[in-house]
């Protein structure tokens, strides 16, 4: 029983450590953000890598959520309302709420985040960390503020071209697959939907964006030597970041259901 | 005039272990000191104390007089570019080539013309023997290549302490011994005081005017070569014969 409560109470402890410390990191990433000197060209570096990397698997898996989000509203609505005129609001407002900037950040994060994580976690346990150290080289500054730019441009970005890329799909889809004209696609769209939404997804966006590079650093500097070390890093950071989208998204969508 | 490396009462502690305690001593200009020890006692960890990588739980170190964790940044900055380490995992840049590995320190911390700095480049790894893997990767090029290159890019600065971790570490002993003379000659060369760990007791030998070996948290200061085999500590004695049997041994399946 003592046990029971021991290791209960030392895992408490641990995951309060483990959060003091992420904060800590994310508030001094932040202060060196916003301090010179600034690493521009390393900031372009992490940009390219995080879209060239990200937007084709994006572009290719909302191609095909599109389908399936016409396809299986139009076979529920025809069943219930034996009609399928609002399937074209219903989607889009599906998609522009929630589809398109979570299902790019969940990609972005199984390429860019565990990328992050392997990259840091092998620079740590191999002193290249170390090496930065020696040299006055803040780690901080030098390897999490670039990709911390970059993660929330590229968020940005991902979100906003997943939303317009899915929309589109889905108007083809609904063109040939149920006959829906692409003006009337876009008369029963607004109905629903507005610009704004566009915005929240972008904000959405920025937001995962924000998060993936913090939470895979973290990590990565804490990873242990050994090859395991690594893959526990990535992993870790991976389940972690999943979690934080799909929570930090319901709060948001919470907070934006004010504004509609 | 001061020591150029001098611990005053450090004690190094990682969350509630002490590794390393109360631990005195100086190191002079010009000297080659060795530490040996066996492994997980914290002769990396001392190391990384001394060059300012890792900060001391309690006490003081000083490089030349100063003391790197009570000064100015820039002061501290000055303190870091007197020093140059070879790694133990050799910490080699894995996306950066050969010659931007060397190039590294230099573009990052001086002032230096990218001229000038392709001017370093050849010139360090020219010395260490390794000109013609510029346009390489470190995982393209041997376990030897990468122990020069690791000291081609420490001492890139032109530091006057220079660190080395485990430099003969998996190689072969011909390569050893050729990475020793190496740094042999590059000591001579730049005149600096250099302190490596090595558990290659030839190699220790070779490169040492004064030996010591991290034990139980203790820093045993063992004296030159002749002193340090003369050496009545039965935990020296047992460490530098390789004895199976003995102090250090005490706790494991071995003595029982
Ligand atoms: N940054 C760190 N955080 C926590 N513990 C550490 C850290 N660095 C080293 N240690 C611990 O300190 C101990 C000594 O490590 P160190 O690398 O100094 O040993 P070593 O004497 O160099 O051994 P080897 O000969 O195998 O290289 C190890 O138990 C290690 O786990
Ligand atoms: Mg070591």
């Amino acid at each position: 029983m003592i046990s029971v409560i021991d290791s209960i109470g030392l895992s408490v402890i641990k995951t309060v450590i483990m959060v003091r410390d992420f904060v800590v990191l994310t508030l001094r990433t932040l202060v060196y953000t916003f301090t010179p000197p600034f690493r521009v060209s390393d900031i372009f570096k992490q940009l390219y890598f995080v879209i060239n990397e990200s937007a084709p698997i994006v572009i290719f898996c909302v191609c095909s959520a599109a389908a399936v989000t016409i396809i299986e509203s139009s076979f529920h609505m025809k069943i219930i309302i034996q009609n399928d005129a609002l399937v074209p609001g219903f989607a889009a407002l599906l998609i522009l709420r929630e589809l398109g900037a979570v299902v790019s950040a969940l990609l972005v994060t199984s390429r860019v985040g565990a990328g992050i994580a392997a990259e840091v976690g092998t620079m740590q346990i191999t002193e290249q960390i170390d090496a930065l150290k020696m040299l006055g080289i803040n780690p901080i500054r030098f390897l999490v503020v670039p990709r911390l730019i970059a993660s929330v441009i590229g968020g940005v970005v991902l979100s906003i071209l997943a939303n317009l890329v899915c929309l589109y799909v889905a108007m083809l889809v609904s063109q040939y697959k149920l006959g829906h004209s692409a003006g009337s696609f876009i008369v029963a769209m607004r109905a629903f939907v507005s610009m704004q939404d566009l915005y929240f997804a972008a904000i959405k966006g920025a937001c995962f964006g924000f998060v993936i590079p913090l939470v895979s650093c973290y990590f990565g500097f804490r990873c242990k030597a050994g090859a395991e070390g690594v893959g526990l890093a990535t992993t870790n950071s991976v389940v972690t970041i999943s979690i934080s989208i799909i929570t930090i998204d319901f709060i948001l969508s919470w907070i934006f259901s004010y504004f509609y | 005039m001061s020591a150029t490396v001098e611990f005053q009462n450090v004690q190094m502690s990682f969350e509630e272990d002490v590794l390393l305690k109360n631990i005195n001593f100086q190191i002079h200009k010009g000297e080659k000191f060795v530490l040996i020890g066996p492994s997980g006692e914290g002769k990396s960890v001392l190391l990384k104390l001394m060059a300012g990588i890792l900060k001391p739980s309690e006490g003081k170190i000083l490089i030349e007089g100063h003391d790197m964790w009570n000064c100015l940044p820039k002061d501290r900055l000055a303190l870091l570019r007197k020093m140059g380490m070879l790694f133990q995992k050799n910490a080699l840049f894995d996306s950066l080539t050969v010659g931007e590995n060397v190039a590294f320190p230099m573009r990052e911390i001086t002032q230096k013309s990218e001229q000038e700095i392709q001017k370093q480049v050849k010139y360090f790894l020219q010395e260490v023997d390794i000109l013609h893997a510029l346009e390489l990767f470190p995982d393209e090029i041997s376990g030897g290549m990468q122990k020069r290159l690791g000291i081609a890019r420490a001492l890139a600065l032109e530091p006057g302490i220079i660190f080395y971790d485990d430099p003969t570490a998996g190689l072969d002993p011909i390569t050893s011994r050729m990475i020793v003379e190496l740094i042999l000659r590059l000591q001579k060369e730049l005149n600096s005081t250099i302190i490596a760990i090595t558990n290659d007791m030839n190699r220790a030998y070779q490169m040492a005017d004064r030996m010591a070996m991290v034990v139980d948290g203790e820093l045993i200061i063992t004296g030159n070569v002749g002193e340090t085999q003369q050496h009545k500590d039965p935990r020296v004695v047992q460490f530098i014969h390789g004895y199976l049997k003995g102090p250090l041994t005490e706790h494991t399946e071995v003595n029982a």
